[in-house]
């Protein structure tokens, strides 16, 4: 591409290009992402935290235009906390994702975001929920998500297992990202992971010369 | 017989490219020129073909790397190549020298800019003759510019500022290749389409020397990236 293209009226939005994935394993969830914001050919954010807060157990993972998605998961945590607070207990994974889905559904011809909810409830445990761009809600065992998602569909049909143990998950989400932020332009940088579990949150910082393929 | 491209009005070759190759940087130093690309073909945003040696040896003293459409880039090679060949028919024993290369591909790219079916390309040819550094851009539309350092695509934006303040025309090898090195970390860092294996190549009196391919190191564990956690801007 020449210069003009870069400098050309075309604005390219600002987006999370990216992979996210969550899978749920035996007790809990772990949830993974990559570190890269682009803005078409450039990298605007290169250590960026996709894994946004909702709630204590309740995360969403954003892609699509990052201005669309980060303005749903603000209204989306301002609902969730007054909801918790009349509630005085947890709230349900799913009443997130469904309030994420009505952003999605009621204006799907003006945004483009496509969400990953994924947390754990006293109800029914861990939970992720899948919201593509049309703003339906799919419960799946395991989800991957962003540009990078489509590099790794066959590395994750193949690999993934059902009841898989903490350091099973954490090395299948590990290599899946690893393996889409190879291939994919638009993911890249660091691998950000988070555990949700009952009793605690533990973040994990995978530093670029830890990522398993590069 | 009427085969389809006879058919069709015009034959159209790169209007948008396919398979792109990512930013190169030369710089002259005080005993030739050296020049840096990744090595990286990229397939729209996929990072399709890793480990691709860009650097093509066109003569003894001449080296010659483009970013842009590769198809256009293996192409050139051909073209770059025919001219020696043609020479050899004037059984003079006279080489072309780089500014022929140079020149020769600054027509090329015009001609076919003015058919409107260009080559997809930034071009970037070095070499050292009679005691002389050469080096020259050619870009997509014909444009040709002697230069003491030349950067294409994303480089022209980042690494212009790093190049005037640690660069002068006569500084050492070791020095040039620190400064490209530096150069291709941040494009690493913020050029999507880039890749942190490089491949460095100069020209000296002795002729051509093309290195091995070689990782640069990048810095990710700052203590702000490790720390930054969105639940911290939320709960506290």
């Amino acid at each position: 591409m020449n210069y003009t293209d870069i400098l050309s009226s075309k604005f390219e939005p600002e987006t999370t290009g990216t992979t996210i994935m969550a899978v749920i394993y035996d007790g809990g969830l772990i949830i993974g992402a990559d570190s890269r914001t682009s803005s078409g050919q450039f990298v605007a954010d290169r250590c960026a935290d996709k894994i946004d807060y909702v709630h204590d157990r309740i995360f969403c993972l954003r892609s699509g235009s990052a201005a669309d998605t980060q303005i749903i998961a603000k209204y989306v945590r301002y609902y969730i906390d007054a909801h918790a607070q009349e509630l005085g207990r947890l709230p349900a994974v799913a009443t997130a994702a469904n309030l994420f889905r009505n952003f999605l559904y009621e204006y799907k011809d003006s945004l483009s975001a496509a969400i990953i909810v994924a947390g754990w409830d006293p109800y029914k445990g861990p939970q992720i929920f899948t919201l593509p761009l049309g703003g339906s809600v799919i419960e799946q065992k395991w989800s991957i998500g962003g540009s990078g998602s489509t590099f790794i569909w066959g590395f994750c049909d193949s690999n993934y297992k059902e009841n898989m143990t903490l350091q099973e998950a954490r090395a299948f989400v590990l290599h899946a990202v690893a393996h889409a932020m190879y291939r994919d332009g638009s993911s890249g940088g660091i691998i950000r992971l988070l555990n949700v579990t009952k009793d605690k949150i533990e973040r994990e910082f995978i530093d670029y010369k830890d990522v398993p393929v590069k | 017989m009427i085969f389809n491209s006879e058919i069709s009005a015009q034959q159209q070759h790169t209007t948008s490219p396919v398979v792109t190759g990512g930013s190169v940087i030369a710089l002259v130093y005080n005993g030739g020129v050296v020049i840096g690309t990744d090595t990286l073909c990229s397939y729209g945003s996929m990072a399709e073909f890793k480990n691709v040696e860009k650097i093509a040896q066109v003569s003894k003293n001449t080296i010659y790397v483009s970013s842009g459409e590769f198809s256009d880039f293996q192409q050139v090679v051909k073209e770059l190549a025919k001219i020696d060949r043609q020479a050899l028919q004037y059984d003079d024993g006279v080489h072309p020298s780089p500014r022929d290369y140079g020149n020769y591909l600054a027509r090329l790219s015009y001609k076919k800019r003015c058919k409107i079916n260009p080559l997809y390309l930034q071009n970037v040819i070095a070499g050292f003759h009679n005691g002389e550094r050469y080096l020259a851009l050619v870009d997509i539309y014909g444009t040709y510019l002697e230069s003491n350092f030349v950067t294409t695509g994303f480089a022209s934006y980042f690494c212009k500022a790093i190049i005037s303040n640690y660069w002068n025309e006569n500084c050492t090898l070791e020095q040039a290749k620190q400064v490209i090195k530096e150069c291709f970390k941040v494009l690493f860092c913020r050029d999507c389409r880039a890749h942190d294996v490089i491949q460095i190549a100069y020209v000296d009196e002795q002729g051509t020397h093309i290195e091995q391919p070689e990782r640069v190191e990048t810095k990710w564990d700052f203590n702000g990236f490790k720390t930054r956690a969105n639940e911290k801007l939320h709960t506290q």
